[in-house]
């Protein structure tokens, strides 16, 4: 106790002089918190005969289902939703229970089910407020009771609720829209993701195609003077065959590969030509000077990459299957080799190879 | 007591004298004039020491010797009102009542005193319609005392008010203006307050104490006249006088009835008194200007002050008044406002602003800091400073503040709403009704034309808010009610001509209360305990619970406990000071409970130490001396009752173990039916029988290890709550309430388990008894 005692001493009257009644209770009371005890832990059978109690199966079956629930206590968050709950469903449940005490009492006045209060007959007030209707002339139903959340002003819900109405409209309408295109889009991933693929293809099938061809070349036709001659820059082959007398299949991607190279070579001469364009003609210069300076003739070579090339325009505005499809048909045809089994058979009959298209070779 | 009053003038309307002078005196404004009961009134306990002095019971002599009973004129009262002698005194008027006769002469009802006198005499019941202003409240009743003379027949005029407050007040006011001493001819009666003596001719009453002495002389034979005042209020005890004066208008065709009533639903009234006549008058109001937003507005409460910065840094002087919903919000808007404003005053120039709150439970020293005048310009020549008043719907109504151009309406208010379904009080933010809307835009327009900013839509005006606000009958428990009604001899409840009757289920859970509480037998008629219950002024579940003690051996406290719950909140808690507030009020508490905890505070209180200074102890604890003090008025009331029916006064000694525990039994017995079990997972409660999950109120000192707990209430604010529990043991309820505790009748769950767990034990503790024996 917080308090001196002469606060808490009650204000008036002398006690009251009857202490036997209270001591009594006061041992009941002692008696109380003994039984208590002593019947909670172990269920005394003897003493229980008068009313049918819990069995110990019963008991502990109880006792573990209160120590689940308070072993998983609800948040507080689903303490409040169910505290709603309740609320809202025992407010719309009418207590008009023919059966109560109360409607008996009102029954013995003479009242009905389904009606309302007041003078019988004539309806004088008009429903204190927008209330009112039934048969006599009161409410039949208690006055609602409806929790507001948040600080929106009137008409805000109305307004809310049109506005989330068309929200709602407006994100149906958008979740169809996304699922169409979520749709186009997928298919282009994989159409591009197919596209690259076969472009991998196609520049494989080009350099197996080249170095079969460069093989045949080197081989079958060894000592063709000067049609082709090889030089070695850089530890790479490289043909000095006009672009235009290469087979078109592949000639994009020799071309794209000398391009590359000039490029590179230019970029090297750039660094080596003592901050000249290596296009710079010197007058001073004459072709000894040239060649002592590391300058190439590149002319024709440069001539033929920056030229306009019909043959290999139309090969390369064809779509990849069909490139592809007439890389691996010339490289069946002339070579007898299969770019789906990468190998090279024997004979026109390629025996042994499952068929034509990739889809054959799974 | 004249000195005081020497800054009356002459001219200006009593009402509005105030600003029209610029004097703020609140001595003046007549719904305070209860603050002041120390100037020249004497109490006059009941009368009793003043013999019957009927000095003009006498035809023939005096001033009033031309008078004839319901023949008089206005030519004929203003005679004697202008003459030398008071005419119900005897005594010469004195000079003050001549400077505020001129006063009331400038009123809007004084213009129509003939037509009123004419049909007063001619029907037996009137609706008299008069908007605020119009000086109906303090006039009328004088207009009939004129024509009436209740004095010839040893009768009195009533005329009753909703509030305490201006019943108070207004007889104050009255006395004043008739030149009588206050309690002598005319007084007021209000709950634990009578201010009457065998003189008194003029009553001003609250309705529940009218409806009170019903209770007792069922014709109200006592008055030759009763004005229900304020009726569209339509107050609980209003509107039952109403039923029953309807019927007692038909008993006596010698009373006379009165309903004042502000312009809104006068005919609704009209029609339900069987067509009677109306009079309206005017009254002394300015056109408002209405405005409403395009547009719905997302929060209300940050609209609100957005539109009061607007209006000061934009519209000529003149004062603004704001409608919010509670203390909290009102209290966080003022200091927002004040900001605000201060603000504008330093960046642009604006005039100074005053914010001042308002609302029921402002300490009136603060409440009456609104009637203060506006603050002036800064310097010479500058713009006008304003004041803002942020008010709950108080200042709809009851308050009246002179000075208001501009109103700013969000549209809503705090109601208070019981549900019978689950026997919960609701007090919950709803959209006002359009009479309350057109009644705060009427308050813009009381000095000059003003402008009303409603903060929603017209669309939402016309279509979202109702006609009429709910009236209390529709919105209350009626189990005080019905016992009323029982006391009053209304036996046919189902049928009783209410204006608005109730939905069936309220009234079905009154007479269910009241039967478990064996105020009415199954029968629905009152038993003698029901009788004795409606003695007290009181709530049943309180009744029964003080007649009960004694049987607990704890009236004594008890007595203070039930005092203790009938005034308002006696702890203060400022939001400044919470902490040491509630440090303060752990100094009280009691473990077992927050009831034993106001029983502490009282003692407390009584003892000697505080006594010696109450006001500064209080001030030191955060405790209330209002509340207090009223506490140990009521207390001594109750007393008074207890002792007139022969109820025992007695303690158990304090020294005793039981002493505590007696009171917690005692309170079993009148709130058996509001007890809620705590559920398995420890935090919540579930109230009894309506299985609804509540939580203790944060206020409450009672730690969460209570099985049962006894609350005094059930709100629903944000959450459920119950608010004021105890602990108590589950054998005291089925021990001292066995009928509503029939196990039989219990849904299945927890709350069955565990009543069927505690008759098992107390049938084993039994058993052991019997067997040792």
């Amino acid at each position: 106790m917080a308090l001196p005692s002469p606060f808490l001493s009650p204000p008036s009257k002398p006690p009251n002089p009857e202490p036997a009644k209270p001591e009594e209770q006061e041992e009941e009371e002692e008696d109380d918190y003994l039984s208590m005890t002593f019947t909670d832990t172990t269920p005394l059978s003897s003493f229980s005969a008068a009313r049918k109690k819990e069995s110990l199966t019963q008991s502990l079956k109880r006792k573990q289902r209160e120590s689940e629930v308070r072993a998983h206590p609800k948040s507080r968050r689903e303490l409040a939703e169910e505290e709603a709950r309740k609320r809202e469903e025992a407010l719309a449940t009418s207590t008009l229970d023919p059966q109560s005490k109360g409607f008996k009492m009102m029954a013995k006045l003479g009242y009905k089910a389904g009606r309302a209060l007041g003078k019988p007959g004539e309806a004088n007030g008009d429903g204190g407020g927008g209330g009112g209707g039934g048969g006599g002339s009161g409410l039949l139903e208690p006055v609602a009771v409806e929790m507001r959340e948040g600080r929106a002003g009137i008409g805000a819900d109305a307004e809310k609720k049109r506005k989330f109405r068309e929200e709602m409209e407006a994100r149906v309408e958008a979740e169809k829209r996304v699922k169409v295109e979520e749709g186009e889009f997928r298919e282009r991933r994989r159409l591009e993701r197919e596209e690259r693929r076969r472009e991998g293809l196609i520049r494989g099938a080009q350099a197996v195609a080249e170095r079969l061809d460069e093989e045949e070349e080197g081989t079958g036709e060894d000592g063709g003077p000067g049609e082709s001659a090889r030089e070695v820059v850089g530890g790479k082959k490289r043909t000095t065959k006009p672009l235009s007398k290469i087979n078109v299949l592949w000639r994009g991607a020799v071309k794209q590969r000398e391009l590359a190279e000039r490029d590179k070579r230019m970029r090297y001469d750039l660094h080596q030509s003592l901050s000249r364009l290596p296009t710079y003609e010197d007058p001073d210069e004459d072709q000894e000077d040239r060649v002592a300076l590391g300058k190439k003739d590149t002319e024709e070579v440069d001539r033929d990459l920056d030229g306009e090339d019909d043959e290999l325009n139309e090969f390369e505005a064809l779509d990849s299957v069909e490139k592809l499809q007439k890389l691996v048909q010339y490289l069946r045809e002339r070579w007898h080799y299969c770019f789906w089994c990468k190998y090279r058979y024997g004979d026109s009959g390629m025996d042994g190879c499952p068929g034509i298209a990739e889809d054959d070779h799974d | 007591m004249a000195a005081n009053r020497s800054d009356f003038h002459e001219g200006a309307p009593a009402k509005r004298q105030k600003t029209s002078n610029g004097n703020t005196d609140p001595r003046n404004n007549p719904y305070l004039q209860h603050m002041y009961p120390d100037e020249g009134t004497e109490k006059t306990s009941n009368g009793y020491n003043t013999p019957p002095r009927r000095m003009n019971s006498l035809p023939g002599s005096g001033p009033l010797a031309r008078f004839q009973r319901h023949k008089t004129t206005a030519a004929l009262a203003r005679s004697a009102e202008d003459g030398k002698t008071n005419p119900f005194t005897g005594q010469p008027f004195s000079e003050r009542y001549f400077s505020i006769l001129q006063t009331r002469r400038d009123l809007p009802v004084h213009s129509q005193r003939d037509e009123f006198l004419q049909m007063y005499q001619k029907c037996q019941i009137l609706v008299f319609v008069g908007e605020t202003g119009s000086g109906k409240t303090t006039q009328i009743p004088q207009f009939v005392l004129y024509d009436d003379l209740p004095q010839l027949n040893r009768k009195l005029v009533a005329c009753t008010q909703p509030r305490r407050v201006a019943a108070m007040s207004v007889a104050q006011r009255v006395a004043q203006e008739m030149d009588v001493k206050m309690g002598e001819e005319v007084g007021y009666s209000i709950r634990f307050e009578d201010m009457t003596s065998q003189k008194t001719i003029l009553k001003y009453m609250t309705d529940g104490m009218l409806l009170r002495e019903a209770m007792n002389d069922h014709d109200l034979s006592r008055y030759s006249t009763i004005i229900l005042d304020e009726a569209h209020e339509r107050t609980l005890a209003t509107d039952i006088l109403m039923g029953l004066l309807k019927e007692v208008v038909v008993r006596r065709p010698d009373l006379k009835l009165i309903i004042m009533s502000a312009t809104l639903d006068a005919q609704k009234f009209q029609r339900y008194f069987n067509d009677a006549p109306l009079l309206a008058v005017p009254g002394r109001t300015h056109p408002v200007e209405i405005f409403y937003t395009p547009e719905p507005e997302r929060d209300y409460v940050e609209a609100a002050l957005r539109t009061v910065l607007q209006i000061h840094a934009t519209e000529p002087e003149g004062d603004i008044l704001l409608f919010l919903t509670g203390e909290e919000e009102i209290e966080d808007a003022v200091r927002k406002i004040s900001l605000e404003a201060d603000e504008m005053v330093r960046e642009a120039d604006a005039g100074l602003m005053k914010v001042y709150p308002l609302y029921g439970t402002l300490p009136p020293a603060q409440q009456q800091k609104i009637f203060e005048k506006a603050p002036g310009p800064r310097k010479a020549g500058g713009r006008p400073g304003r004041k803002c008043i942020v008010s709950t719907n108080i200042a709809e109504t009851s308050l009246t503040i002179d000075g208001i151009v501009y109103v700013v309406d969000p549209g809503f208010s705090k109601q208070k709403v019981y549900n019978p379904r689950i026997r919960v009080e609701s007090l919950l933010v709803s959209p006002i009704s359009k009479a309350s809307a057109q009644q705060r835009a009427g308050r813009a327009g009381r000095t000059r034309p003003g402008k009303c900013f409603r903060l929603y839509t017209e669309g939402a005006f016309k279509k979202e808010l109702i006609e009429q606000t709910y009236p209390e009958v529709l919105r209350s428990n009626l189990s005080s009610t019905v016992l009323e009604l029982k006391k009053l001899g209304i036996d046919d409840l189902v049928h009783f001509d209410l204006m608005d009757p109730p939905a069936p289920e309220t009234l079905m859970r009154a007479l269910e209360e009241l039967n478990y509480l064996a105020c009415l037998d199954d029968d629905g008629e009152l038993t003698h305990l029901g009788r004795l219950a409606s003695e007290f002024p009181l709530d049943p579940a309180l009744a029964v619970m003080l007649i009960s003690s004694p049987e607990f051996y704890c009236s004594n406290e008890i007595l203070s406990l039930t005092a203790l719950l009938s005034v308002p909140q006696i702890f203060v808690r400022p939001a400044t000071n919470r902490k040491r507030a509630d440090e303060m009020k752990n100094l009280f508490a009691h473990p077992d409970g927050d009831h034993l905890t106001l029983l502490n505070v009282y003692h407390a209180f009584k003892g000697d130490a505080a006594q010696q200074n109450p006001r500064q102890w209080c001030h030191d604890h955060f405790l209330s001396l209002r509340a207090l003090q009223s506490a140990d008025n009521v207390r001594l009331q109750l007393k008074r009752i207890m002792e007139r029916e022969e109820l025992e006064l007695m303690s158990t000694p304090f020294e005793d173990k039981k002493y505590y525990e007696n009171i917690r039994r005692a309170l079993v017995s009148g709130f058996f039916m509001q007890v809620a079990k705590k559920e398995a997972n420890g935090k919540t409660y579930t109230t009894v029988k309506d299985n609804q999950t509540v939580l203790l109120h944060p206020s409450t000192v009672l730690g969460q290890d209570s099985e049962w707990v006894v609350y005094n209430e059930f709100v629903l604010t944000t959450k459920n709550y119950v608010r004021t529990v105890t602990g108590v043991r589950g054998e005291w309820l089925l021990d001292i309430a066995p009928n509503y505790y029939d196990i039989s009748t219990f849904q299945k769950g927890e709350v069955k388990t565990a009543l069927i767990r505690t008759q098992e034990r107390m049938q084993r503790r039994q058993k052991m008894k019997g067997g040792s024996r």
